[in-house]
């Protein structure tokens, strides 16, 4: 028998706890996806149907270089919006163009489950016992949980280190132990050795630095290539930069919150508007009340839930006073556009706080 | 309040297409007046585009067209809030977002429903909380839904029997619009469509006409997991009338979620001539009439080397 | 000696420059086509200033860049400030109207609405979705018309009854444009209905939910059309401002930014014989196949940008001829 070899679509870091999961759940040979390049967007867009959002244009062309690779099984575990809907349809696509694979999705009705998930884990090793799976899956959240809460404080400090590179540098040693975690000790004994590492970097910050929080879609605010690098690019012009949404706060906070982020919402929201929507209009009051000096608003082309949370949005921020600069990333997009947009957003809120002051 | 002088206001979009039978006998019912927008017109078209974001769907840019135009003009607007109506089901998130929208767009007093099945919100206890803000009683409320209710079904059956009548006697070329009713029904986006297909000499069936038990899971003959409630509902009724047809048009609104993906599994997966018209903010009809009539041309030719 | 300050504005199709003395009053101006070739372009301008100021008792206490070409005529002439359009803009702006609240702009790739509040910027927009409705857009449409979009402006304004265009989107509005044209639509009225196209795409899209309050000024290429100014004023009930120099703004602007930056170097206009090349280099070290731009002052490599990962870091900038 041809030996199985599982792949999965890139977003952020996020391939280092998924490989790990995937290695300790299944007896497959587990293939990372080349990295995001200009190709695989074109691959995914040139076989995506017109105006299906861009998450799905990228993660078609991740699968698309796997299986050019040889990997012969695929993942899909988007959801929320019509994520949840992908591997459906992607499945029909890539059978379409003559690959020989098996499709897994994670989630169901679009709600990601673990009952539904250890299913389908037992599906690909039979052998697979409940226990192993449940240890193994949230060994796996402890480890993203982690990595999210070290991404914060890079996020928070990064454009102010004296030495170039060191957040980067390290948290690429941080990455490579993460990969050997033997359990939930080990695996807290380097979250504590790496957060005192983060900690020592030495910073050159202001106390009354820029502060700029960034919302929006999911998959364009986790995945640096898919907005240019945004974050990156903040770094440089010395900002603090804030962002809630990240996998453990898609997975785990988010469905205990509910409640309390509708309340954050004011008077905004009455009802919860779809997807992470009713979270970003949560977020935005939030981050104007603590005093931050703008926001970025980040989504694909066409995104429905994001396009109703910006009408509510525009209110937020001529209300709270809070200028908010909206990106839409679609596989046309002008890179220099974006450049433009961003230095001149940098320089409005500038002048804005000098004037303030 | 008054109620002799309440007057509701029905934007006649988005859910106006499905809803508006059992809305309209249940405000006649309780004695409410009831006052409609027009139908969509340039006008309405125009105030819509610049109350919506750009990228907004071209139906919801049109719904925030009507609401603009009952604002000043009636007491409340009705603005329903689906989530879910089914288990296991969802809504586009424009329905969940709807309400929030307009509250926060125009300054107007909203008669509002939350229907959300998976948290026990159903659509009875939506017309009690409608009722109720209209200060009517209980008993009333209830015998005003329970009517309203028969009076939607047997509309739908009605219509149902009628198109079963047409595919049964009609000799001419039978066309199936897939497309949600406010597409297919709006003034501006499917009547200058079914106008040029019903001068090609052609029937039209419509795909949002049909009754639910028949389309019951025929749905997954094209999508198996599609999660969408409408979207279930026009795939099950393009499965259903597949074979009495003779060509297949996907009629959409630009940028629509659902529709993006589910056009692609018809159009992978259907064996008919199919066509997707997509319509984003024209103003003419340009192309239009050539798409229409060469579609008929490729329905003909295939219906040659059928019958021979 | 007087202090005077040089602002270069290199945009896609056309290339601005200023040189400003210490009250920001223009000394030397010129405008030219940047013809695809911005480093040329440049060197004409450059030229030009140069000779207008000749003989005056002159040091340049600052040079400043904007537009599109900005990094690289930045590092070219050694600027002491290199920023966007957008900032420039309202800069410059500023300093003619200093009561300006609203900015509309319509160039040639873009459009944006920069929106001021006592004398800061607080809001902008840019186009975002594409070119539909820029002047790119109006001259292709000209050209499809037969007419010289020069005149453009002077034929709409004859219009009685401007004809309805989509032009949410540039292949939408061609198709709808040969349609009405073919039904027998009078051209001035079509005509007339791009200007309001225009201006309406430009009001729905780009300047949506911002608040338009006058004092308003009009800039960009476009903004010459008299057909699609009486469309603004028509449309916003207030008076535009087109200015005559209104093309200098940004080239103003970055002057008077690079006049903030208080610097003591005195600057050279020197570059006439420097020989400036750059070249492209495509990295070929994994599928992004960056562009790396390269930028040589007679024959030695002096900077060199665009590489998006480490990968290319080899290629740039020492080890380049090895490429």
């Amino acid at each position: 028998m041809k030996k199985k070899i599982i792949s999965f679509p890139h977003m952020g870091n996020y391939y280092i706890p998924i490989k790990y999961l995937l290695t300790k759940l299944t007896n497959c040979d587990i293939m990372l996806s080349p990295p995001i390049t200009k190709k695989t967007l074109e691959l995914g867009s040139k076989y995506s149907p017109d105006f299906v959002c861009i998450p799905f244009k990228y993660n078609l062309g991740n699968y698309i270089e796997s299986l050019e690779n040889g990997a012969n099984i695929l993942m899909q575990c988007g959801g929320g919006c019509r994520y949840g809907y992908y591997a459906e349809v992607q499945q029909q696509i890539l059978k379409g163009l003559g690959y020989n694979f098996e499709f897994y999705s994670l989630t169901e009705n679009d709600k990601l489950a673990a009952i539904s998930m250890y299913r389908m884990f037992k599906k690909i090793n039979k052998k697979l016992s409940i226990v192993k799976f449940l240890y193994y899956t949230i060994l796996t959240l402890k480890m993203i949980s982690y990595m999210d809460k070290i991404d914060i404080y890079i996020r928070a400090n990064i454009g102010f280190e004296e030495e170039e590179k060191s957040f980067e540098n390290l948290l690429k040693e941080m990455h490579k132990d993460l990969e050997s975690t033997k359990g939930f000790i080990h695996l807290r004994k380097t979250y504590i050795k790496y957060n005192k590492l983060f900690r020592k970097i030495k910073l050159n910050k202001p106390s009354n630095c820029l502060k700029i929080g960034i919302i929006g879609e999911l998959y364009t605010c986790m995945e640096p290539f898919s907005n240019y690098f945004l974050e990156k690019n903040l770094a440089k012009m010395n900002v603090e930069i804030s962002r809630r949404t990240n996998v453990t706060y898609l997975v785990i906070k988010k469905r205990f919150n509910t409640k309390k982020i509708l309340r954050e919402c004011g008077n905004y929201c009455k009802y919860t508007i779809g997807a992470d929507g009713t979270d970003n209009v949560s977020e935005a009051r939030m981050l104007a009340k603590k005093g931050y000096d703008g926001l970025i608003h980040t989504k694909p082309f066409g995104c429905t839930p994001e396009i109703g949370a910006m009408s509510i949005l525009q209110k937020v921020s001529k209300k709270e006073k809070i200028p908010i600069l909206y990106f839409t990333f679609d596989s046309h997009t002008s890179e220099e556009g974006i450049k433009t947009r961003l230095e001149a957003f940098y320089d409005m809120i500038k002048m804005r706080r000098e004037n303030n002051e | 309040m008054n109620n002799k002088n309440t007057t509701i206001g029905i934007p006649k979009a988005l859910l106006y297409y499905k809803y508006n039978d059992l809305w309209e006998s249940f405000f006649n019912e309780l004695g409410i007046n009831v006052l409609y927008s027009p139908e969509t017109n340039n006008e309405i078209l125009e105030r819509g585009k610049s109350l919506s974001i750009d990228e907004s769907c071209l139906a919801l840019k049109i719904f925030m067209g009507h609401v603009d135009y009952l604002v000043n003009k009636v007491d409340y607007i009705l603005i329903p809030r689906i989530e879910c109506l089914k288990k296991h089901e969802k809504l586009c998130t424009n329905f969940y977002a709807l309400y929030d929208i307009v509250n926060n767009i125009f300054n107007t007093k909203i008669l509002n429903y939350n229907i959300d099945v998976k948290k026990g919100k159903t659509e009875k206890k939506a017309f009690i909380q409608i009722g109720k803000s209209l200060n009517k009683s209980h008993v009333e409320i209830l015998t005003a839904y329970n009517i309203a209710k028969n009076v939607f079904k047997e509309s739908k059956k009605q219509r149902y029997f009628d198109q079963l009548n047409l595919l049964n006697t009609s000799t001419k070329n039978k066309i199936l619009i897939v497309s949600h009713p406010y597409n297919t029904y709006d003034k501006l986006i499917g009547e200058p469509i079914i106008k040029l297909l019903k001068k090609q000499n052609t029937d039209i069936i419509y795909c949002d006409v049909f009754d639910e038990e028949e389309i019951k899971n025929k749905h997954t003959h094209i999508s198996d997991k599609v999660y969408w409630t409408y979207s279930k509902e026009l795939l099950g009724g393009l499965v259903n009338y597949y074979k009495h047809i003779d060509g297949i048009i996907l009629l959409t609104v630009f940028p629509c979620g659902p529709d993006s993906l589910t056009n692609e599994m018809c159009m992978s997966k259907i064996n008919l001539p199919i066509i997707n018209i997509i319509i984003d903010e024209l103003s003419g009809e340009a192309g239009l009439q050539t798409r229409i009539e060469s579609f008929i041309d490729i329905v003909n030719e295939k219906k040659k080397v059928k019958n021979n | 000696m007087n202090n005077s300050y040089v602002g270069i504005d290199v945009g896609s199709i056309s290339t601005k420059g200023v040189i400003l003395d210490n009250n920001n009053k223009i000394l030397a101006s010129v405008y030219l086509w940047t013809e695809g070739n911005p480093i040329s372009a440049v060197k004409k301008i450059i030229k030009s200033l140069e000779l207008q100021i000749k003989g005056k008792n002159i040091v340049i206490k600052g040079i400043g860049v904007t537009g599109s070409a900005r990094k690289l005529i930045g590092t070219i002439l050694g600027a002491n400030i290199v920023k966007n359009e957008i900032t420039a803009h309202a800069v410059g702006t500023i300093s003619i109207h200093p009561d300006v609240k609203t900015i509309l702009e319509i160039g040639g790739q873009d459009s944006k609405i920069i929106i001021i509040e006592d004398g800061i910027v607080v809001d902008y927009a840019m186009n975002t979705l594409c070119a539909a409705g820029t002047g790119a857009f109006l001259s292709s449409q000209a050209k499809r018309l037969g007419v010289d979009v020069k005149e453009f402006g002077n034929i709409a304004l004859e219009s009685k009854k401007p004809t309805k265009i989509a032009a949410r989107c540039t292949v939408f509005a061609e198709s709808d444009l040969v349609h009405k044209a073919q039904i027998g639509y009078k051209k001035e009225d079509i005509i007339a209905g791009l200007c309001n196209a225009v201006v309406n795409n430009y009001l729905n899209n780009v300047a949506k939910e911002k608040k338009i309050k006058a004092p308003i000024v009009f800039q960009g290429g476009v903004s010459k059309n008299e057909g699609v100014v009486k469309a603004f004023e028509k449309e916003l009930n207030e008076k535009v401002y087109v200015d005559e120099c209104g093309h200098l703004t940004g080239a103003i602007g970055i002057a008077i930014l690079s006049k903030k930056e208080n610097s003591n170097i005195e600057f050279n206009l020197n570059i006439e014989n420097i020989k400036f090349e750059n070249k492209g280099v495509e990295c070929k070290k994994c599928p992004n196949n960056c562009d790396i731009i390269c930028i040589y002052k007679d024959n030695t490599l002096i900077d060199s940008w665009g590489n998006k990962c480490e990968k290319g870091d080899s290629i740039q900038p020492a080890n380049v001829n090895q490429v």
